[in-house]
């Protein structure tokens, strides 16, 4: 190898750097180093006049690898490698020393964080002397979409997708579209009705000529990677629709939730009592048009209970968002239909933050419902009354706004049973390699930037498989999961990164731990061969196979081990 | 001047790197002894890399991954996890102190738990005083 040309741009960064390290110092030492033709300081080297004076080094120089010792990477690599690529150099022959955020902002002792700046600066040059030029790849982007899911969220990305103009298969495990949204009477908060939000978007899926449904079918595997996916699937009963691999570009997870069991609350009596009922069942009631007690009767007192498996230390602590707002339908419209009913709503705190809902809790106090507030860690205890008293239940609760241990009386209870993450969702997230959070919700490629994409490319999620969700939040992440997808399929080929593992076939032995080892299963094993190698596309180069490989075969691009080892030297020499 | 440790830390560049940029972000002060080296994950760690470090004169080295559950890639930190008793359990069979080489789990949003680890750790490897794995290999070399 011909004796690098390095060149090293140290920012000031206003003073954000140079008031603690001696950046001329730094400068200094860096000159000194094998390799570096140049060294440059200046107060913004991200700005326009810094990354011009890169890029004019480079050219008037000769220069054939670049340092900037600024910030974190995670703030400027990126820039920093534009410049490079502007400069016309390969955009990996660049490298930086975090001297801000690891150093001058951490240290307020100059000359130790000066030292440490000239380390890290010395560590960089190290380690851009063998880095590699190296090239990104493009593969084909299958236009096709697997939605796995026919709930709200589902039924709303395939609309999305389909009227863009590209297939569709929505695989539904059920024998019927709709989902959970289908066993709801009205909505809260507008009082709409389920059915009328439903038929509309299921007649269109059933009329689109891009959408395939298949029902009574689950996703067996998938294989592959962003654009160029196999899934197989399979029949849950009778025989498959789809006897064919389908190949398919992205794909939708959107496989909804599971209500808590309310008989793992003993305290409250379901399926012991028989006029204590789960807001589903409640719901069936609503929808039959009858709010009535299992002999028949109005009932002259109705109480409504909240957080059933949520918020609580024995079983879930997060809130599931939808109850609260449901609770207050249920006292308006048991208020609406049997007047003289005593409504009793007893709850932890009232979470009303959606569009409209607190216009909505405003109108819920108005129909003279008696709000009890309990205690998270006092839930209530609902028994059966007495044969004296004038009800069939009596629920006893610390109320703590009187601050008083009361009795109510009850003829029908609705528990608010929450959210859960259905019983299958750990093997979906196996099947599409995706995370599951503490509580078994798919996790997002990141909470709050990026919450419809998943560490695994070409894989999104929608709806409450991700999180408990009502239903604008759902029908907002479904079609951003769908638009996502339209804009890649719109690209028409996927770049993907110059970072990834490759396999020397010379030296790969053919023991399959890579194989194992891969989360993504982007290495395969070549059974003619006998060797393994990496589809590019599916490694997102986390480098696991490389540390564990027992011939030293794989290699980890841009993070190969002469290149880190280089690193350490440079920190300690 | 007393003797000051050098500490180099291998932190992964979705959790921990992050969590040691907060401390920054924050302003978190901690010792300076710390040099990092970023990774993509924790499981790509070779025990060689912290042999390495060690050959040319860390005192300690620190490895930082994403917590169990949290891993970018899933399950890398599990690798990691498995990983490193084996090789402290090598450096000690090889007179190594095990407080020298050590395995945390720092997020994103955990700067200052960064911070209160490397102290910590350099106050641990102060007290151990220098390594002697440097000096033993050179001494080791001129008799060959």
């Amino acid at each position: 190898m011909a004796q690098p040309r390095i060149g090293v741009f140290i920012c000031n960064c206003g003073t954000n750097i140079s008031h603690v390290v001696d950046t001329e110092a730094v400068r200094d030492h860096a000159l000194s180093l094998p390799g570096v033709e140049s060294v440059r300081t200046y107060k913004y080297m991200c700005s326009n006049p810094g990354q011009e004076m890169i890029a004019a080094e480079v050219r008037e120089r000769g220069l054939d690898r670049v340092v900037v010792a600024a910030c974190s990477p995670r703030m400027h690599e990126r820039t920093f490698r534009g410049a490079s690529r502007a400069a016309g150099l390969n955009p990996y022959l660049f490298d930086m020393a975090n001297i801000r955020e690891q150093c001058s902002w951490v240290h307020a002792d100059g000359p130790a964080a000066t030292l440490k700046a000239a380390a890290l600066t010395r560590a960089a040059v190290f380690r851009v002397a063998r880095q590699e030029p190296l090239e990104g790849l493009t593969a084909e982007m299958c236009p096709t979409t697997l939605v796995l899911g026919g709930g709200i969220a589902g039924l709303t990305a395939a609309l999305e997708l389909a009227d863009g103009g590209y297939p569709v298969v929505l695989v539904e495990r059920t024998d019927r579209l709709g989902g959970n949204l289908a066993r709801v009477d009205l909505t809260a908060p507008h009082l709409d009705s389920a059915r009328d939000l439903l038929t509309e978007r299921i007649t269109r899926v059933r009329s689109q000529p891009n959408i395939t449904v298949l029902l009574h079918t689950q996703l067996k595997s998938l294989s592959g990677f962003v654009g160029n996916y196999t899934a197989v699937v399979e029949a849950t009963k009778g025989v498959a629709a789809l006897a064919e691999p389908v190949r398919v570009g992205n794909v939708i997870v959107a496989t909804g939730y599971r209500e808590f069991d309310a008989s793992r609350v003993t305290h409250y009596g379901w399926g012991k009592l028989p006029n204590v009922v789960t807001s589903f069942e409640f719901e069936k009631m609503l929808r039959a048009g009858r709010i009535e007690t299992k002999d028949g009767r109005a009932p002259r007192y109705a109480a409504i209970v909240h957080c059933v498996g949520s918020r609580s230390r024995e079983f879930h602590g997060y809130c599931s968002r939808v109850c609260c707002m449901t609770a207050l339908k249920y006292s308006q419209e048991i208020k609406s239909a049997v007047p003289d009913c005593y409504v009793s709503d007893l709850y932890i705190d009232m979470h009303a933050f959606g569009k409209g809902c607190e216009d909505f809790y405003k109108r819920g106090s108005e129909v003279k419902t008696l709000f009890l507030m309990y205690g998270k860690n006092e839930r209530p205890v609902i028994r059966r009354a007495s044969p004296g008293d004038d009800c069939d239940m009596l629920i006893e609760v610390d109320e703590q706004l009187s601050g008083e241990r009361i009795e109510i009386p009850a003829d029908l209870v609705v528990l608010m049973v929450g959210m859960e993450a259905r019983e299958d969702a750990g093997e979906v997230a196996r099947l599409v390699n995706i995370s599951q959070d503490k509580d078994g919700w798919f996790m997002e490629s990141h909470p709050k930037l990026d919450p419809v994409a998943t560490t695994t490319d070409g894989i999104y999620i929608a709806g409450t498989c991700a999180s408990p969700k009502d239903i604008p939040d759902t029908v907002a992440q479904a079609r951003a999961a769908a638009g996502r997808i339209l804009a890649r399929i719109a690209r028409g080929k996927i770049e993907i990164d110059g970072v990834f593992a490759e396999v020397d076939e010379e030296r790969c032995s053919g023991c399959r731990i890579c194989n194992e080892l891969c989360p993504y299963s982007a290495v395969e094993f070549d059974g003619e061969k006998k060797r393994s190698h990496v589809i590019p596309a599916a490694c997102k180069a986390c480098g696991a196979c490389v540390a564990a490989c027992p011939s030293g075969a794989v290699k980890a691009r841009h993070f190969t081990s002469e290149q880190i080892l280089a690193q350490v030297e440079g920190i300690l020499a | 001047m007393s003797y000051e440790p050098k500490l180099v830390a291998f932190l992964c560049n979705w959790c921990s790197y992050a969590g040691a940029d907060l401390a920054g972000t924050s302003r978190i002060q901690y010792p300076p002894n710390v040099r990092v080296v970023r990774v993509m994950c924790s499981a790509r760690v070779e025990p060689a890399f912290v042999l390495e470090a060690l050959a040319r004169g860390a005192d300690g080295v620190l490895l930082c991954g994403c917590h169990p559950g949290d891993c970018h890639y899933s399950e890398g930190n599990y690798k990691a996890m498995r990983r490193f008793p084996l090789l402290k359990q090598v450096l000690q069979a090889y007179g190594v102190e095990g407080e020298r080489v050590r395995l945390e789990w720092v997020s994103a949003s955990e700067g200052q738990r960064f911070a209160d680890i490397v102290a910590d750790m350099t106050v641990r490897l102060r007290a151990l005083g220098p390594s002697r794995v440097k000096s033993t290999l050179q001494a080791d070399l001129v008799e060959r």
